[in-house]
């Protein structure tokens, strides 16, 4: 555990010692907060069925896909290109603990970009007044939609980034990865509407889990599903990681 | 006294290579060993497995008494280890690093300032502690790869060719260091570079295409393989005489004459393995009346060694080839 925390705090050093932590938190920001600002101008129109909240968690793709692989694309590559990676495996750390550690210091910067859309709904509450007090459990339960999904897009970037040495191969890989499991399933949920196959899809679907999330329904279901999901991704980049020892 | 690396029968193959064939030797504390061999001979290789990065194909390997495949961690835990190119993360501060690196070797959160202070002192990282490491030159970074491999205080020290690309100036200042850093610690070094093995290590171990072919103090290397280098002789006297005369010292096998300019004849004796005949040679050009200007042994160095060694080597494959191809 006390090396988990070394090595995570190594991690978190290294997004904002170079220019990349700040240059993905302000694409975040611009795509968020442009969004925010069109969401909160259509709802001033007049009265609608929806909240802005909801409406932002469900644009939680357009930023995942461009940010999901800019901060999971370095972690293994560039260590296995800069040969750092000898320096860490030959320190009494096992493998797990230092993708473990890439892991957690990778969602804590994710959770820190959605923790800042905090101020989106401080600015909701103050404009509202008391007439449309905002309802504060979906939001709440979109905000664990978000940090559930995302953690599992993050292991499956650690994942791609420990299959080359090339950071930019890492990043395309990822993001066709989160591209056929945000966009895709999306595709195909409107394509196979009713029959078996829309079920599994729709049982896949971040956009179904999602929606439910941000309506405030916390079903254990899609839970369970991405921590073991994430938790598989963790294990299979362990192995590609020790795979250096069978080869 | 168990030594502190005991390697046996040890053997790596790559898809389709043999980096290293059925490798042994021990080092036992408080050595100085050198790795000598040509860049591909299977140094680093060897190293890689003593540190548990890569694991071996076959054969046995302990360091301080622990196998490295079983025991990996507590393996990692007494060695120090620079690997080939000092990889670093270019990112982080000198000190902010060795920090980083004192707490995942596991170094008690009360030492880590000591030892911290420490090794900043012995690597002389103290007017750079709070710079870049990306921004340092090549031999401060050298250092800070040091530094680290003496953060936890191991019993064994891992350096893969520790002095590659630095300057003349740097390579002294570092090779001071290791020699310094005998006296507290067991040191495994490579390097393809002879005289820096001849001056720092108390033993070279000379490997080849992933073999051994050579094992021992530098001195020793030089006796036993060379029995005693020539010995040149310059004589003032008639060129046919003065070699006639040598020839028939005791402990002289062969000589060979040249004149020069002046009157002075030159000649290089070859003496018999193990013997020493420059007190005869003196004594018969005493006796003849003629002038001796110089009676001086040729030094072998390791590096004619090395040379030589590697040649036979390679002489004796090509033979086995040959007879191969022979038998086909």
């Amino acid at each position: 555990m006390r090396n988990v925390l070394a090595l995570l705090r190594r991690e978190l050093n290294a997004y904002f010692a170079s220019v990349l932590g700040y240059i993905v938190i302000m694409f975040f920001l611009v795509v968020m907060g442009v969004t925010f600002a069109i969401v909160v101008n259509y709802l001033s129109t007049g009265p609608k069925q929806v909240t802005a909240m909801k409406i932002m968690f469900g644009m939680f793709w357009l930023p995942s896909l461009v940010v999901i692989p800019m901060i999971t694309m370095r972690l293994l590559a560039e260590e296995k290109r800069a040969g750092t990676l000898e320096m860490l495996m030959t320190a009494p750390v096992t493998d797990f603990q230092v993708v473990f550690a890439k892991y957690l210091g990778a969602v804590a910067l994710y959770a820190l970009m959605w923790g800042l859309t905090g101020l989106y709904v401080v600015i909701l509450r103050h404009f509202a007044g008391e007439s449309s007090a905002l309802d504060l459990g979906p939001i709440a339960s979109g905000y664990i939609g978000v940090l559930v999904i995302g953690q599992f897009l993050i292991a499956i970037g650690l994942l791609t980034s420990s299959l080359t040495k090339n950071q930019v191969a890492a990043a395309l890989m990822s993001f066709a990865v989160v591209f056929i499991l945000l966009i895709v399933m999306n595709w195909l949920s409107f394509l196979f509407q009713g029959g078996p196959v829309s079920k599994v899809v729709r049982a896949l679907s971040a956009f179904e889990h999602m929606e439910d999330f941000a309506r405030g329904i916390l079903d254990v279901r899609p839970v369970v599903y991405y921590l073991s999901a994430a938790a598989w991704a963790l294990f299979t980049t362990t192995r590609i990681v020790e795979s250096r020892k069978w080869r | 006294m168990q030594p502190m690396i005991q390697v046996e029968n040890l053997t790596k193959r790559y898809a389709g290579v043999t980096a290293l064939n059925g490798v042994s030797f021990a080092v036992n504390p408080g050595e100085i060993v050198g790795f000598l061999g040509p860049n591909g001979a299977g140094k680093s290789t060897t190293m890689r497995i003593l540190t548990g990065f890569i694991p071996a194909s076959a054969g046995r390997v302990q360091v301080a008494g622990f196998d490295v495949f079983e025991d990996s961690l507590e393996v990692r835990r007494h060695i120090g280890y620079m690997p080939e190119n000092n990889p670093l993360y270019v990112d982080m501060r000198v000190a902010e690093y060795l920090k980083f690196r004192a707490k995942i070797k596991g170094v008690p959160r009360g030492e880590r300032r000591d030892r911290l202070e420490e090794v900043v002192k012995q690597c002389g990282l103290d007017e750079v502690r709070n710079r870049v490491i990306g921004q340092l030159s090549k031999g401060f970074r050298q250092r800070v790869g040091l530094a680290d491999a003496l953060l936890a205080e191991p019993d064994l020290l891992i350096l893969d060719e520790p002095t590659i690309g630095l300057d003349p100036v740097q390579i002294r200042q570092v090779r001071q260091l290791i020699k310094d850093l005998g006296k507290r610690h067991t040191i495994l070094l490579s390097s393809h570079i002879l005289p820096e093995v001849e001056m720092t290590c108390n033993r070279v171990i000379i490997i080849h295409k992933g073999r051994i072919l050579a094992s021992d103090t530098p001195e020793n290397l030089v006796k036993t393989l060379h029995a005693g280098g020539l010995i040149n002789v310059e004589v003032r006297g008639p060129a046919v005489e003065v070699a006639a005369k040598l020839r028939d010292v005791a402990g002289v096998a062969g000589v060979e004459t040249s004149t020069g300019k002046d009157e002075f004849v030159r000649v290089a004796v070859e003496p018999q393995a193990g013997t020493d005949p420059r007190e005869g040679i003196f004594k018969t050009v005493a006796a003849s009346g003629w002038t001796l200007r110089e009676l001086a042994r040729q030094r072998t160095s390791l590096e004619d060694i090395f040379v030589q060694v590697m040649h036979d080597e390679d002489e004796a494959e090509e033979e086995r080839r040959e007879s191969k191809r022979g038998l086909r």
